[in-house]
């Protein structure tokens, strides 16, 4: 029978794979292939610098912003890794939340070689999926930390001079 | 503590403007009745620069950390100048520091802005229930009141309004941990902000107590 023969087998295999500890895989075949993928990582720290740990991240593919594609968590140091399918084109969206505070990061991703591109106005290359640039929720991410503070001081100059022309109008 | 662009329904932003929109009105009516209300915008001015400011200001509580809000503060003093003061630095912080957001800017001003009124409702009850106490003592004591339960308000609406939306997708009862966690964290900064409110009011009642009469 079969079943008699294949476990005389299994036995059989097993009690060579005893014997030849130092090979255990040797009539196994292996086929290693490789296919290069742009991941996506998402980093996410609060503004103070420090990172957002285990926040709860929800991907949504372009095809259905409603139904989460992917659940999970950032690491410890508030970084996440995922690749998009290429096989749908647009913009991706990560929503990275923890404690009420978070945002969300709309990563565009253009079509895999000999695929129409969807609602993609930046150009894209052959070949494979492209992730294009880095988006950022907030506005003070884009301006350095010098000119970040000109602005920040300019508004509070800004309070100040109201205060002070309100002030004098009152002499 | 602000509440950012995405994280929340369109519905509860746009009833968010509608109700800070209100407020809005409400106040700026209650400012017009005053003999004179161009006399408090120094005032209100140098306020709203502390509140712009204040929210950059981290305190560590482990294993969170919480910065100052001072809106209970800015009800206390400010009176109903407090609401458009907040409206005005809440705007700046959206824009400036990335704290809040544009969307979110009349959820986060009427979260923070009606708990300053009602602080500053609660600093005037020195004037009834106080009456008892010795002036300095009523004066600090319902400026502390004021200014720890108006954050403490806010605390108690942001509570409420980030754990009905969270969003499908997101674990609930670690989400929901999370933020009572970072809710229980802003007990100690009550105290911080109701002894800071105590402090300035108490400060401004020796040197200038005109200013404590709006």
């Amino acid at each position: 029978m079969t079943y008699q023969k294949s476990t005389r087998l299994a036995a059989g295999l097993a009690a060579g794979a005893t014997l030849a500890w130092a090979l255990p895989t040797l009539a196994h075949g292996i086929v290693l292939g490789y296919e290069p993928v742009n991941s996506v990582e998402i980093q996410a720290h609060y503004d103070t610098g420090e990172p957002m740990a285990a926040a709860q991240v929800v991907v949504y593919a372009p095809d259905d912003p409603n139904e989460p594609w992917m659940q999970s968590t950032t690491d410890a140091e508030g970084l996440f890794t995922f690749t998009p399918d290429a096989s749908q084109p647009g913009n991706w969206e990560v929503m990275i939340r923890q404690a009420g505070h978070g945002g969300i990061v709309t990563v565009p991703v253009a079509a895999a070689n000999g695929e129409e591109v969807v609602s993609e106005d930046s150009g894209a290359d052959n070949g494979t999926a492209v992730i294009q640039g880095q988006t950022d929720t907030t506005s003070s991410e884009n301006l350095s930390s010098v000119q970040q503070g000109i602005a920040i001081g300019a508004v509070i100059w800004g309070f100040i001079g109201t205060a002070l022309f309100f002030a004098r109008g009152k002499r | 503590m602000h509440i950012p662009d995405g994280l929340i329904p369109a519905q509860v932003c746009a009833a968010g403007y509608a109700i800070a929109g209100l407020t809005t009105w409400y106040s700026l009516r209650q400012m017009n009745r005053k003999p004179d209300p161009t006399a408090e915008i120094p005032k209100a001015s140098l306020l709203t620069a502390a509140f712009f400011v204040a929210s950059s200001i981290y305190i560590p509580v482990p294993p969170v950390s919480v910065h100052l809000i001072l809106n209970g503060l800015l009800g206390v003093v400010l009176g109903y100048f407090a609401f458009p003061a907040i409206l005005i630095g809440l705007f700046f912080q959206a824009l400036m520091i990335g704290h809040g957001g544009l969307t979110t800017l009349g959820v986060n001003a009427a979260m923070m802005g009606i708990p300053a009124l009602v602080a500053y409702h609660l600093f005037n009850l020195r004037q009834t229930l106080g009456r008892a106490l010795p002036d300095r003592v009523a004066l600090g004591g319902f400026a502390f009141l004021g200014g720890a339960l108006g954050l403490g308000l806010s605390t108690l609406i942001f509570l409420v309004l980030v754990i009905t939306t969270i969003p499908a997708g997101f674990d609930v009862d670690t989400e929901r941990s999370i933020i009572l966690a970072l809710s229980l964290a802003h007990i100690p900064l009550m105290l911080i902000e109701g002894s800071f409110t105590t402090l300035l009011v108490l400060f401004l009642h020796r040197v200038k107590p005109e200013l404590l009469e709006g």
